[in-house]
Protein backbone atom coordinates (compact mmCIF):
# COMPACT_ATOMS: atom_id res chain seq x y z
CA UNK A 1 0.00 0.00 0.00
CA UNK A 2 1.45 3.37 -0.94
CA UNK A 3 2.66 5.28 2.10
CA UNK A 4 1.36 8.62 0.79
CA UNK A 5 -2.23 7.37 0.76
CA UNK A 6 -2.05 6.12 4.33
CA UNK A 7 -0.81 9.48 5.51
CA UNK A 8 -3.57 11.30 3.65
CA UNK A 9 -6.29 9.26 5.29
CA UNK A 10 -4.93 9.95 8.72
CA UNK A 11 -4.64 13.68 8.18
CA UNK A 12 -8.19 13.90 6.73
CA UNK A 13 -9.77 12.21 9.72
CA UNK A 14 -7.62 14.29 12.01
CA UNK A 15 -8.79 17.40 10.23
CA UNK A 16 -12.40 16.45 10.84
CA UNK A 17 -11.74 15.85 14.52
CA UNK A 18 -10.19 19.26 14.91
CA UNK A 19 -12.95 20.88 12.90
CA UNK A 20 -15.72 19.38 14.99
CA UNK A 21 -13.83 20.54 18.06
CA UNK A 22 -13.71 24.03 16.56
CA UNK A 23 -17.48 24.00 15.94
CA UNK A 24 -18.14 23.06 19.55
CA UNK A 25 -16.07 25.98 20.65
CA UNK A 26 -17.71 28.31 18.16
CA UNK A 27 -20.31 30.06 20.36
CA UNK A 28 -17.61 31.10 22.79
CA UNK A 29 -15.54 32.61 19.99
CA UNK A 30 -18.52 34.48 18.59
CA UNK A 31 -19.11 36.02 21.98
CA UNK A 32 -15.58 37.33 21.97
CA UNK A 33 -16.04 38.49 18.39
CA UNK A 34 -18.71 40.93 19.48
CA UNK A 35 -16.41 42.66 21.94
CA UNK A 36 -13.54 42.66 19.44
CA UNK A 37 -12.06 46.12 19.05
CA UNK A 38 -12.13 48.09 15.85
CA UNK A 39 -8.75 48.39 14.09
CA UNK A 40 -6.91 51.22 15.79
CA UNK A 41 -4.45 53.78 14.46
CA UNK A 42 -1.44 52.78 12.37
CA UNK A 43 0.96 51.10 14.79
CA UNK A 44 3.70 50.03 12.43
CA UNK A 45 4.57 51.79 9.20
CA UNK A 46 6.92 50.09 6.75
CA UNK A 47 8.00 52.70 4.22
CA UNK A 48 10.02 52.08 1.05
CA UNK A 49 12.03 49.40 2.82
CA UNK A 50 14.80 47.64 0.92
CA UNK A 51 17.49 45.20 1.96
CA UNK A 52 20.59 44.11 0.10
CA UNK A 53 22.97 41.34 1.09
CA UNK A 54 26.58 41.13 -0.01
CA UNK A 55 27.14 37.65 -1.34
CA UNK A 56 30.57 36.72 -2.75
CA UNK A 57 31.17 40.33 -3.82
CA UNK A 58 27.79 40.61 -5.51
CA UNK A 59 24.78 42.52 -4.32
CA UNK A 60 21.73 40.39 -3.68
CA UNK A 61 18.56 42.42 -3.48
CA UNK A 62 16.27 40.49 -1.12
CA UNK A 63 13.71 43.19 -0.36
CA UNK A 64 12.66 46.03 -2.58
CA UNK A 65 10.25 48.91 -2.00
CA UNK A 66 8.13 47.36 0.73
CA UNK A 67 5.26 49.59 1.87
CA UNK A 68 2.85 48.37 4.51
CA UNK A 69 0.76 49.99 7.23
CA UNK A 70 -0.30 47.81 10.12
CA UNK A 71 -3.01 49.02 12.47
CA UNK A 72 -3.12 48.38 16.16
CA UNK A 73 -4.83 45.08 16.97
CA UNK A 74 -4.63 43.76 13.42
CA UNK A 75 -3.54 40.27 12.44
CA UNK A 76 -1.42 40.39 9.29
CA UNK A 77 -0.35 37.24 7.47
CA UNK A 78 2.55 37.43 5.06
CA UNK A 79 2.75 34.55 2.58
CA UNK A 80 5.37 33.84 -0.02
CA UNK A 81 7.56 31.12 -1.42
CA UNK A 82 10.84 30.43 0.35
CA UNK A 83 13.46 33.01 -0.55
CA UNK A 84 11.01 35.88 -1.04
CA UNK A 85 12.49 37.77 1.91
CA UNK A 86 9.51 37.47 4.23
CA UNK A 87 11.62 36.24 7.16
CA UNK A 88 14.17 38.97 6.47
CA UNK A 89 11.38 41.55 6.67
CA UNK A 90 10.27 40.15 10.02
CA UNK A 91 13.83 40.31 11.34
CA UNK A 92 13.99 43.97 10.39
CA UNK A 93 10.74 44.66 12.23
CA UNK A 94 12.07 42.75 15.26
CA UNK A 95 15.16 44.96 15.21
CA UNK A 96 17.53 41.99 14.97
CA UNK A 97 18.99 43.51 11.80
CA UNK A 98 19.22 47.29 11.58
CA UNK A 99 21.00 47.58 8.23
CA UNK A 100 18.22 48.46 5.79
CA UNK A 101 17.06 51.19 3.45
CA UNK A 102 13.86 53.12 4.01
CA UNK A 103 12.06 53.43 7.33
CA UNK A 104 10.26 51.08 9.66
CA UNK A 105 8.42 53.24 12.15
CA UNK A 106 6.92 51.62 15.21
CA UNK A 107 4.77 53.77 17.48
CA UNK A 108 6.29 56.90 16.02
CA UNK A 109 9.94 55.84 16.29
CA UNK A 110 12.25 54.39 13.63
CA UNK A 111 13.35 50.87 14.59
CA UNK A 112 17.03 50.87 15.53
CA UNK A 113 17.24 47.70 17.60
CA UNK A 114 15.28 45.12 19.51
CA UNK A 115 12.55 46.16 21.92
CA UNK A 116 10.96 44.21 24.76
CA UNK A 117 7.60 45.51 23.52
CA UNK A 118 7.97 43.41 20.37
CA UNK A 119 7.92 39.66 20.97
CA UNK A 120 9.19 37.18 18.41
CA UNK A 121 8.71 33.46 17.83
CA UNK A 122 11.01 31.67 15.39
CA UNK A 123 10.47 28.62 13.22
CA UNK A 124 12.58 26.55 15.59
CA UNK A 125 11.55 26.95 19.21
CA UNK A 126 15.03 28.21 20.17
CA UNK A 127 14.64 27.25 23.79
CA UNK A 128 17.86 26.77 25.70
CA UNK A 129 18.26 23.02 26.26
CA UNK A 130 19.92 23.56 29.66
CA UNK A 131 17.01 25.54 31.08
CA UNK A 132 13.70 24.09 32.24
CA UNK A 133 10.44 25.24 30.71
CA UNK A 134 9.86 27.84 33.42
CA UNK A 135 13.48 29.03 33.41
CA UNK A 136 13.36 29.49 29.64
CA UNK A 137 10.30 31.70 29.97
CA UNK A 138 11.63 33.56 32.97
CA UNK A 139 14.81 34.42 31.06
CA UNK A 140 12.74 36.99 29.14
CA UNK A 141 12.61 39.12 32.32
CA UNK A 142 16.42 39.47 32.46
CA UNK A 143 16.50 43.06 31.23
CA UNK A 144 13.50 44.20 33.26
CA UNK A 145 13.18 45.18 36.91
CA UNK A 146 10.11 43.06 37.59
CA UNK A 147 10.39 41.57 41.08
CA UNK A 148 11.19 37.91 41.58
CA UNK A 149 7.79 36.88 43.04
CA UNK A 150 6.01 38.80 40.30
CA UNK A 151 8.10 36.97 37.66
CA UNK A 152 7.20 33.63 39.20
CA UNK A 153 3.52 34.49 39.23
CA UNK A 154 3.44 35.66 35.64
CA UNK A 155 5.47 32.69 34.37
CA UNK A 156 3.05 30.29 36.05
CA UNK A 157 0.04 32.13 34.64
CA UNK A 158 1.56 32.09 31.14
CA UNK A 159 2.36 28.38 31.39
CA UNK A 160 -1.25 27.72 32.40
CA UNK A 161 -2.49 29.87 29.52
CA UNK A 162 -0.62 27.86 26.89
CA UNK A 163 -1.76 24.61 28.52
CA UNK A 164 1.54 23.34 29.88
CA UNK A 165 0.74 23.10 33.60
CA UNK A 166 2.70 20.26 35.12
CA UNK A 167 5.64 20.65 32.73
CA UNK A 168 7.27 23.59 34.52
CA UNK A 169 10.36 21.61 35.51
CA UNK A 170 10.74 19.67 32.24
CA UNK A 171 13.72 20.22 29.96
CA UNK A 172 13.04 20.95 26.28
CA UNK A 173 14.26 17.51 25.17
CA UNK A 174 11.66 15.89 27.41
CA UNK A 175 8.68 17.54 25.71
CA UNK A 176 7.35 17.35 22.14
CA UNK A 177 8.00 19.82 19.33
CA UNK A 178 4.50 21.26 19.64
CA UNK A 179 4.90 21.78 23.38
CA UNK A 180 8.30 23.40 22.85
CA UNK A 181 6.76 25.83 20.40
CA UNK A 182 4.08 26.67 22.97
CA UNK A 183 6.82 27.44 25.47
CA UNK A 184 8.43 29.69 22.85
CA UNK A 185 5.10 31.49 22.39
CA UNK A 186 4.75 31.82 26.17
CA UNK A 187 8.26 33.31 26.31
CA UNK A 188 7.36 35.80 23.59
CA UNK A 189 4.15 36.83 25.38
CA UNK A 190 5.40 36.96 28.97
CA UNK A 191 6.54 40.60 28.72
CA UNK A 192 3.07 41.53 27.39
CA UNK A 193 4.30 42.93 24.07
CA UNK A 194 1.98 45.01 21.94
CA UNK A 195 3.38 43.52 18.76
CA UNK A 196 3.90 39.80 18.23
CA UNK A 197 6.09 38.61 15.37
CA UNK A 198 5.83 35.00 14.23
CA UNK A 199 8.33 33.58 11.76
CA UNK A 200 6.80 30.37 10.37
CA UNK A 201 6.17 29.24 13.94
CA UNK A 202 4.32 26.03 13.01
CA UNK A 203 6.25 25.00 9.89
CA UNK A 204 8.27 22.32 11.67
CA UNK A 205 5.26 20.71 13.36
CA UNK A 206 3.06 17.84 12.23
CA UNK A 207 -0.30 18.64 10.61
CA UNK A 208 -2.39 17.86 13.68
CA UNK A 209 -0.35 19.90 16.10
CA UNK A 210 -0.24 22.73 13.59
CA UNK A 211 -4.05 22.93 13.40
CA UNK A 212 -4.31 22.89 17.15
CA UNK A 213 -1.72 25.61 17.65
CA UNK A 214 -3.33 27.78 14.97
CA UNK A 215 -6.52 27.69 17.02
CA UNK A 216 -4.65 28.47 20.19
CA UNK A 217 -2.85 31.36 18.55
CA UNK A 218 -6.18 32.82 17.47
CA UNK A 219 -7.45 32.49 21.03
CA UNK A 220 -4.36 34.21 22.45
CA UNK A 221 -4.60 36.99 19.89
CA UNK A 222 -8.24 37.67 20.74
CA UNK A 223 -7.57 37.37 24.44
CA UNK A 224 -4.61 39.75 24.60
CA UNK A 225 -5.43 42.34 21.96
CA UNK A 226 -2.12 41.94 20.20
CA UNK A 227 -1.04 43.34 16.91
CA UNK A 228 0.35 40.29 15.15
CA UNK A 229 2.45 39.67 12.06
CA UNK A 230 2.63 36.04 10.94
CA UNK A 231 5.08 35.00 8.26
CA UNK A 232 4.19 31.67 6.66
CA UNK A 233 4.29 29.68 3.43
CA UNK A 234 1.04 27.95 4.32
CA UNK A 235 -1.75 29.79 2.46
CA UNK A 236 -4.53 28.13 4.45
CA UNK A 237 -2.89 29.16 7.70
CA UNK A 238 -2.54 32.72 6.43
CA UNK A 239 -6.21 32.94 5.46
CA UNK A 240 -7.41 31.18 8.62
CA UNK A 241 -5.67 33.65 10.91
CA UNK A 242 -5.16 36.93 9.06
CA UNK A 243 -7.30 40.07 8.78
CA UNK A 244 -5.23 40.70 5.70
CA UNK A 245 -3.00 38.41 3.68
CA UNK A 246 0.06 40.07 2.21
CA UNK A 247 1.26 38.12 -0.82
CA UNK A 248 4.97 38.42 -1.57
CA UNK A 249 6.96 37.74 -4.71
CA UNK A 250 10.60 36.78 -5.08
CA UNK A 251 13.69 38.26 -6.80
CA UNK A 252 13.65 40.83 -5.43
CA UNK A 253 11.25 40.29 -2.53
CA UNK A 254 8.32 42.66 -2.95
CA UNK A 255 4.63 42.86 -2.15
CA UNK A 256 2.47 41.58 -4.98
CA UNK A 257 -0.89 42.38 -3.47
CA UNK A 258 -2.84 42.50 -0.23
CA UNK A 259 -5.96 40.33 0.14
CA UNK A 260 -8.42 41.33 2.86
CA UNK A 261 -10.12 38.47 4.69
CA UNK A 262 -13.44 39.72 6.01
CA UNK A 263 -14.80 36.37 7.17
CA UNK A 264 -16.12 36.18 10.75
CA UNK A 265 -14.03 34.30 13.28
CA UNK A 266 -13.50 31.50 13.92
CA UNK A 267 -13.23 30.70 10.27
CA UNK A 268 -14.57 27.42 8.97
CA UNK A 269 -11.94 25.81 6.79
CA UNK A 270 -14.54 23.85 4.83
CA UNK A 271 -16.76 26.86 4.08
CA UNK A 272 -17.03 27.90 0.40
CA UNK A 273 -16.18 31.52 1.23
CA UNK A 274 -12.98 30.37 2.94
CA UNK A 275 -12.08 28.22 -0.06
CA UNK A 276 -12.70 31.09 -2.43
CA UNK A 277 -10.20 33.33 -0.67
CA UNK A 278 -7.66 30.55 -0.24
CA UNK A 279 -7.89 29.56 -3.91
CA UNK A 280 -7.61 33.17 -4.93
CA UNK A 281 -4.37 33.57 -2.99
CA UNK A 282 -3.08 30.24 -4.29
CA UNK A 283 -3.38 31.45 -7.89
CA UNK A 284 -0.42 33.68 -7.14
CA UNK A 285 1.78 30.64 -6.62
CA UNK A 286 0.58 27.98 -9.07
CA UNK B 1 5.06 2.91 9.75
CA UNK B 2 6.77 0.13 11.67
CA UNK B 3 10.12 1.79 11.09
CA UNK B 4 8.74 4.94 12.66
CA UNK B 5 7.52 2.98 15.67
CA UNK B 6 10.85 1.27 16.09
CA UNK B 7 12.64 4.61 15.93
CA UNK B 8 10.24 6.00 18.51
CA UNK B 9 10.85 3.04 20.80
CA UNK B 10 14.58 3.41 20.29
CA UNK B 11 14.39 6.96 21.53
CA UNK B 12 12.47 5.89 24.62
CA UNK B 13 14.96 3.16 25.41
CA UNK B 14 17.97 5.37 24.86
CA UNK B 15 17.95 6.75 28.38
CA UNK B 16 18.61 3.50 30.35
CA UNK B 17 21.17 2.47 27.72
CA UNK B 18 23.03 5.68 28.35
CA UNK B 19 22.95 5.18 32.10
CA UNK B 20 24.18 1.63 31.75
CA UNK B 21 27.02 2.78 29.54
CA UNK B 22 28.15 5.11 32.29
CA UNK B 23 28.31 2.37 34.91
CA UNK B 24 30.91 -0.35 34.97
CA UNK B 25 29.28 -3.75 34.82
CA UNK B 26 30.83 -7.00 35.92
CA UNK B 27 31.94 -7.98 32.40
CA UNK B 28 34.07 -4.83 32.35
CA UNK B 29 36.46 -6.58 34.71
CA UNK B 30 36.86 -9.60 32.44
CA UNK B 31 39.44 -8.14 30.08
CA UNK B 32 41.76 -6.74 32.80
CA UNK B 33 41.54 -10.08 34.59
CA UNK B 34 42.39 -11.96 31.40
CA UNK B 35 45.27 -9.59 30.82
CA UNK B 36 46.73 -10.21 34.31
CA UNK B 37 46.32 -13.95 33.83
CA UNK B 38 48.17 -13.75 30.49
CA UNK B 39 50.90 -11.66 32.12
CA UNK B 40 51.18 -14.15 34.98
CA UNK B 41 51.29 -17.10 32.53
CA UNK B 42 53.94 -15.49 30.28
CA UNK B 43 56.15 -14.72 33.27
CA UNK B 44 55.68 -18.29 34.58
CA UNK B 45 56.72 -19.74 31.21
CA UNK B 46 59.94 -17.70 31.45
CA UNK B 47 59.76 -16.62 27.80
CA UNK B 48 61.59 -13.48 28.90
CA UNK B 49 64.29 -13.43 31.61
CA UNK B 50 62.64 -13.20 35.04
CA UNK B 51 64.63 -10.06 35.88
CA UNK B 52 62.99 -8.30 32.93
CA UNK B 53 59.42 -9.52 33.08
CA UNK B 54 58.41 -9.83 36.71
CA UNK B 55 55.21 -11.64 37.62
CA UNK B 56 52.08 -9.82 38.84
CA UNK B 57 52.41 -11.24 42.33
CA UNK B 58 55.98 -9.87 42.59
CA UNK B 59 54.63 -6.46 41.59
CA UNK B 60 51.96 -6.72 44.26
CA UNK B 61 54.62 -7.58 46.85
CA UNK B 62 56.72 -4.61 45.77
CA UNK B 63 53.66 -2.41 45.99
CA UNK B 64 52.93 -3.51 49.57
CA UNK B 65 56.56 -3.02 50.49
CA UNK B 66 56.62 0.52 49.07
CA UNK B 67 53.31 1.27 50.76
CA UNK B 68 54.59 -0.02 54.06
CA UNK B 69 57.78 2.03 54.02
CA UNK B 70 55.82 5.18 53.18
CA UNK B 71 58.03 5.74 50.16
CA UNK B 72 55.19 5.28 47.68
CA UNK B 73 52.93 7.79 49.37
CA UNK B 74 55.75 10.34 49.41
CA UNK B 75 56.34 10.05 45.65
CA UNK B 76 52.67 9.90 44.87
CA UNK B 77 51.74 12.99 46.87
CA UNK B 78 54.53 14.99 45.22
CA UNK B 79 53.37 13.91 41.75
CA UNK B 80 49.73 14.60 42.46
CA UNK B 81 50.39 18.04 43.91
CA UNK B 82 52.43 18.98 40.82
CA UNK B 83 49.64 17.68 38.63
CA UNK B 84 46.95 19.50 40.62
CA UNK B 85 48.75 22.85 40.65
CA UNK B 86 49.73 22.71 36.99
CA UNK B 87 46.36 21.49 35.80
CA UNK B 88 44.46 24.09 37.80
CA UNK B 89 46.54 26.96 36.44
CA UNK B 90 46.66 25.63 32.88
CA UNK B 91 43.01 24.61 32.57
CA UNK B 92 41.51 27.75 34.13
CA UNK B 93 43.67 30.15 32.12
CA UNK B 94 43.08 28.08 29.00
CA UNK B 95 39.32 28.18 29.54
CA UNK B 96 39.30 31.95 29.91
CA UNK B 97 41.67 32.54 27.01
CA UNK B 98 39.69 30.26 24.69
CA UNK B 99 36.39 32.03 25.39
CA UNK B 100 37.93 35.48 25.00
CA UNK B 101 39.64 34.54 21.76
CA UNK B 102 36.34 33.23 20.37
CA UNK B 103 34.27 36.26 21.39
CA UNK B 104 36.71 39.10 20.72
CA UNK B 105 37.74 39.72 17.16
CA UNK B 106 40.79 41.72 18.28
CA UNK B 107 42.13 39.02 20.58
CA UNK B 108 41.52 36.43 17.89
CA UNK B 109 43.39 38.45 15.26
CA UNK B 110 46.25 39.06 17.66
CA UNK B 111 46.77 35.59 19.10
CA UNK B 112 45.08 32.93 16.98
CA UNK B 113 47.98 32.25 14.55
CA UNK B 114 50.55 32.09 17.35
CA UNK B 115 48.24 29.92 19.40
CA UNK B 116 47.57 27.53 16.55
CA UNK B 117 51.30 27.18 15.83
CA UNK B 118 52.37 26.74 19.45
CA UNK B 119 49.77 24.13 20.23
CA UNK B 120 51.25 21.90 17.52
CA UNK B 121 54.54 21.65 19.42
CA UNK B 122 54.48 18.42 21.44
CA UNK B 123 54.92 19.07 25.14
CA UNK B 124 57.67 16.47 25.29
CA UNK B 125 59.74 18.45 22.79
CA UNK B 126 59.65 21.38 25.17
CA UNK B 127 61.11 19.48 28.11
CA UNK B 128 64.78 20.35 27.28
CA UNK B 129 64.00 24.05 26.80
CA UNK B 130 61.88 24.16 29.95
CA UNK B 131 64.74 22.57 31.90
CA UNK B 132 67.12 25.26 30.61
CA UNK B 133 64.62 28.01 31.42
CA UNK B 134 63.20 26.85 34.74
CA UNK B 135 65.89 24.49 36.03
CA UNK B 136 65.08 20.95 37.10
CA UNK B 137 63.19 21.96 40.21
CA UNK B 138 59.43 22.16 40.81
CA UNK B 139 58.79 25.12 38.50
CA UNK B 140 59.81 23.14 35.44
CA UNK B 141 57.48 20.24 36.18
CA UNK B 142 54.52 22.46 36.99
CA UNK B 143 55.24 24.55 33.88
CA UNK B 144 55.17 21.55 31.57
CA UNK B 145 51.82 20.47 33.04
CA UNK B 146 50.49 24.02 32.64
CA UNK B 147 51.52 23.97 29.00
CA UNK B 148 49.88 20.63 28.31
CA UNK B 149 46.62 21.61 30.03
CA UNK B 150 46.44 25.19 28.76
CA UNK B 151 46.56 24.46 25.05
CA UNK B 152 44.14 21.54 25.13
CA UNK B 153 41.53 23.36 27.22
CA UNK B 154 41.98 26.63 25.34
CA UNK B 155 41.39 24.86 22.03
CA UNK B 156 38.27 23.13 23.36
CA UNK B 157 36.76 26.30 24.80
CA UNK B 158 37.72 28.37 21.73
CA UNK B 159 36.22 25.94 19.24
CA UNK B 160 33.08 25.31 21.26
CA UNK B 161 32.44 29.01 21.91
CA UNK B 162 32.85 29.65 18.19
CA UNK B 163 30.36 26.86 17.57
CA UNK B 164 27.54 28.30 19.69
CA UNK B 165 24.62 28.60 17.25
CA UNK B 166 23.90 32.16 16.10
CA UNK B 167 20.27 31.41 16.98
CA UNK B 168 21.10 31.57 20.65
CA UNK B 169 22.65 35.00 20.31
CA UNK B 170 19.59 36.22 18.41
CA UNK B 171 17.35 35.13 21.27
CA UNK B 172 19.72 36.87 23.69
CA UNK B 173 19.52 39.99 21.52
CA UNK B 174 15.72 39.89 21.32
CA UNK B 175 15.45 39.77 25.11
CA UNK B 176 18.35 42.20 25.57
CA UNK B 177 20.15 39.92 28.00
CA UNK B 178 22.67 41.79 30.16
CA UNK B 179 26.29 40.67 29.61
CA UNK B 180 26.52 38.75 32.87
CA UNK B 181 23.32 36.87 32.11
CA UNK B 182 24.56 36.17 28.59
CA UNK B 183 27.60 34.39 30.02
CA UNK B 184 25.93 32.52 32.87
CA UNK B 185 22.78 31.48 31.00
CA UNK B 186 23.97 31.07 27.42
CA UNK B 187 27.72 30.92 26.75
CA UNK B 188 28.91 28.77 29.66
CA UNK B 189 26.12 26.15 29.55
CA UNK B 190 26.48 25.95 25.75
CA UNK B 191 30.18 25.06 25.95
CA UNK B 192 30.10 23.02 29.15
CA UNK B 193 30.03 19.58 27.57
CA UNK B 194 32.82 20.07 24.98
CA UNK B 195 34.90 21.91 27.57
CA UNK B 196 34.55 19.05 30.05
CA UNK B 197 35.70 16.67 27.31
CA UNK B 198 38.61 19.04 26.76
CA UNK B 199 39.36 18.85 30.49
CA UNK B 200 39.48 15.08 30.31
CA UNK B 201 41.86 15.04 27.36
CA UNK B 202 43.97 17.79 28.92
CA UNK B 203 44.16 15.85 32.14
CA UNK B 204 45.34 12.69 30.40
CA UNK B 205 48.01 14.68 28.56
CA UNK B 206 49.11 16.50 31.71
CA UNK B 207 49.46 13.27 33.64
CA UNK B 208 51.52 11.50 30.97
CA UNK B 209 53.79 14.47 30.36
CA UNK B 210 54.39 14.88 34.10
CA UNK B 211 55.42 11.25 34.52
CA UNK B 212 57.70 11.61 31.48
CA UNK B 213 59.28 14.77 32.91
CA UNK B 214 59.81 13.04 36.24
CA UNK B 215 61.46 10.12 34.47
CA UNK B 216 63.92 12.51 32.83
CA UNK B 217 64.73 14.91 35.62
CA UNK B 218 63.44 14.73 39.16
CA UNK B 219 64.40 13.78 42.66
CA UNK B 220 60.91 12.79 43.70
CA UNK B 221 57.60 11.75 42.21
CA UNK B 222 56.17 8.62 40.63
CA UNK B 223 58.32 8.96 37.49
CA UNK B 224 61.43 9.37 39.58
CA UNK B 225 60.53 6.27 41.59
CA UNK B 226 60.31 4.30 38.34
CA UNK B 227 63.59 5.73 37.10
CA UNK B 228 65.32 4.76 40.35
CA UNK B 229 63.82 1.29 40.13
CA UNK B 230 65.20 0.88 36.63
CA UNK B 231 68.66 2.01 37.68
CA UNK B 232 68.67 -0.44 40.59
CA UNK B 233 67.27 -3.19 38.38
CA UNK B 234 64.11 -3.36 40.44
CA UNK B 235 61.69 -3.99 37.56
CA UNK B 236 58.98 -4.83 40.10
CA UNK B 237 59.18 -1.23 41.38
CA UNK B 238 59.04 0.07 37.80
CA UNK B 239 55.95 -2.02 37.20
CA UNK B 240 54.29 -0.64 40.35
CA UNK B 241 54.77 2.80 38.82
CA UNK B 242 53.39 1.69 35.45
CA UNK B 243 50.28 0.14 36.97
CA UNK B 244 49.67 3.13 39.27
CA UNK B 245 50.07 5.61 36.43
CA UNK B 246 47.41 3.76 34.50
CA UNK B 247 45.06 3.35 37.44
CA UNK B 248 45.30 6.99 38.53
CA UNK B 249 44.69 8.20 34.99
CA UNK B 250 41.72 5.89 34.67
CA UNK B 251 40.32 6.82 38.07
CA UNK B 252 40.44 10.56 37.50
CA UNK B 253 38.92 10.11 34.05
CA UNK B 254 36.01 8.30 35.69
CA UNK B 255 35.60 11.19 38.11
CA UNK B 256 35.39 13.61 35.18
CA UNK B 257 32.78 11.43 33.49
CA UNK B 258 30.79 11.21 36.68
CA UNK B 259 30.92 14.99 37.05
CA UNK B 260 29.82 15.36 33.45
CA UNK B 261 26.69 13.31 34.02
CA UNK B 262 25.83 15.22 37.20
CA UNK B 263 26.53 18.68 35.78
CA UNK B 264 24.57 18.16 32.59
CA UNK B 265 21.09 16.92 33.43
CA UNK B 266 19.73 18.24 30.10
CA UNK B 267 22.04 16.08 28.06
CA UNK B 268 20.20 13.79 25.67
CA UNK B 269 21.04 10.11 25.58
Amino acid sequence: MPQALVGKEISMSALNTVLSFARQQAPQYQLQDRVQRQPGPVDLAIQRVGKTFQLAGENLNVLSDINLDIRSGEFISIVGASGCGKSTLLKLVAGLDTQYEGDIVYQGKRIEGTDLGRGIVFQEHRLFPWLTVEANIELAFSATNVSKPERRKRVQAQIDLVGLSGFEKAYPHQISGGMSQRVAIARALILRPQLLLLDEPFAALDALTRLKLQQELQRLWEHQGLTTILVTHDVEEAVFLGDQVVVMQSHPGRIKRIVPVSLPRPRIRTAPAFHAIRDDVLTDFV
Amino acid sequence: MSIGIRVALGINQADPVFRRRNQLRLVAFLSPLAFILLWWWVSRMEIFPTQLLVSPDAVLLAFLELLDSGELWEHLSVSLSRLGTGFLIGASSGLLFGILMALSRTIEDLFAPLFQALRQVPSIALIPIFILLFGIEEVFKVAIVVKAAFFTVALASYESTKGIPRHYFEVAQAYQLPARKLYTSVVIPAILLPVLTGFRIAFARSWTILVAAELLAADSGLGHMMQMGREMFRIDVVMVGVVLTGLIGFGIDRIFKWGEARLIPWRKA
